[in-house]
């Protein structure tokens, strides 16, 4: 495999990182969903996220990455996920006005890289993506039916932090270093513009007012390039804890 | 019961897709030996051997080592590893063989229309619907 920009390797870290810890938080709220099939769904995305964390593991070890470093050898602050999922303390709905928008921002990044060598796997992915987002979406809007006030300030956080993974907006066509690289086919502001045209469509005609949402975030002189995000923070230890699989270290097959 | 009898049986070309026949058709005499074993290992899920569903995509042999190239219909497999473990394992006790690498592609996607009808009936069978 050629080596990728090292810009690349940051970019696909942070979707996998991302991915990483969006996959254990589906896998802690599975049985939390108002419904078994808000489980089952929750409980199948979960699986298919950490399948993806798998593959993109060893793409980013074929970069140089080192392996017991991706798989949780490392602090808190080294990840690259998106900041809201960090933690969630609130409801199934604060729940999923989080997961929803992460999972489709990592997904659109996803699908600008233009890679042969990357293509059929991204290509399964998608397969799995397509009934994540197809389900958020129907969520979200049933959401908005039942309780409009607490998605609204709850997608008032987590949009613009979705926002901050994609990247600024000053990361167009012209500026963009990966689609300077041939890396991805689509820009930031691209990426950010199918995001934001998908969020405006989805509650155009609901009690959801996306008003206070910060559609500009993130700054780009105060994000974090590498870890695509605006300030500090990071998962909390208990979530290290279960990344590392540490209490059942002694179960892995070797 | 060996892994050839829990799977009903070596596939025969009526149990190949065009697509795994494609892949097998340059094969060696040692590499059509190594296929034919590769079509004892049960898919754990599924009454039909990881060749019959089509996730063996080519099997190359060089001077005692065999490199496999293989793919799965699901990509949070949770049999991931034990499945790639049941194929080293197979293929290590052959004569001939030294040693064994398995790589996970995904060019070409699987689909299920790599499953041959005589594999759809058997699943069928089993109560799993395509």
């Amino acid at each position: 495999m050629s080596e990728w920009p090292a810009a690349a390797v940051d970019y696909v870290q942070a979707i996998t990182d991302t991915k990483l810890v969006l996959g254990h938080r589906y896998a802690q709220w599975s049985l939390a969903g108002p419904s078994l099939e808000d489980d089952i769904g929750g409980s199948s995305a979960a699986q298919e996220e950490v399948g993806h964390v798998r593959q993109l593991f060893r793409k980013l070890e074929s970069q140089g990455r080192d392996g017991d470093w991706l798989r949780g050898d490392r602090d808190p602050e080294e990840f690259a996920n998106a900041s809201c999922l960090d933690a969630i303390d609130g409801d199934w709905t604060e729940y999923m006005a989080t997961i929803a928008p992460v999972d489709r921002a990592a997904w659109y990044m996803l699908d600008a890289v233009d890679r042969d060598d990357m293509d059929g796997m991204i290509t399964k992915m998608g397969e799995d993506e397509y009934f994540h987002l197809e389900y958020h979406d129907a969520r979200l809007e049933t959401l908005a039916d039942e309780s409009p006030e607490k998605l609204r300030s709850t997608l008032a956080e987590t949009l613009p932090s979705a926002l901050a993974l994609i990247g600024p907006e000053n990361l167009d066509d012209d500026a963009d270093p990966l689609v300077d690289a041939g890396f991805t086919s689509q820009s930031v502001e691209g990426i950010r513009e199918r995001f934001v045209d998908h969020y405006r469509d989805l509650f155009a005609d609901t009690d959801v007012s996306l008003e206070d949402v910060d559609w500009d975030a993130p700054d780009a002189d105060a994000w974090d390039e590498t870890r695509r995000r605006v300030g500090g923070g990071g998962i909390r230890k208990e979530d290290l804890v279960q990344i590392r699989g540490e209490r059942n270290a002694e179960f892995a097959i070797e | 019961m060996s892994a050839k009898q829990r799977t009903g049986g070596a596939s025969g070309p009526s149990h190949e897709s065009e697509f795994v026949q494609r892949r097998r058709a340059g094969a060696s005499t040692f590499e059509e030996q190594l296929w034919t074993e590769l079509d004892g290992i049960p898919d754990p899920h599924i009454p039909v051997s990881l060749v019959e569903m089509a996730m063996v995509y080519d099997v190359t042999a060089d001077d005692g080592h065999v490199d496999v190239e293989m793919s799965f219909p699901c990509m949070g497999c949770p049999a991931y590893d034990m499945i790639k473990n049941d194929v080293r394992s197979c293929l290590r006790v052959v004569d001939g063989v030294d040693s064994v690498d398995v790589d996970v592609v995904w060019d070409p996607v699987w689909s299920k229309d790599m499953l041959t009808e005589p594999v759809r009936e058997k699943m069928r069978n089993s109560g799993i619907s395509l």
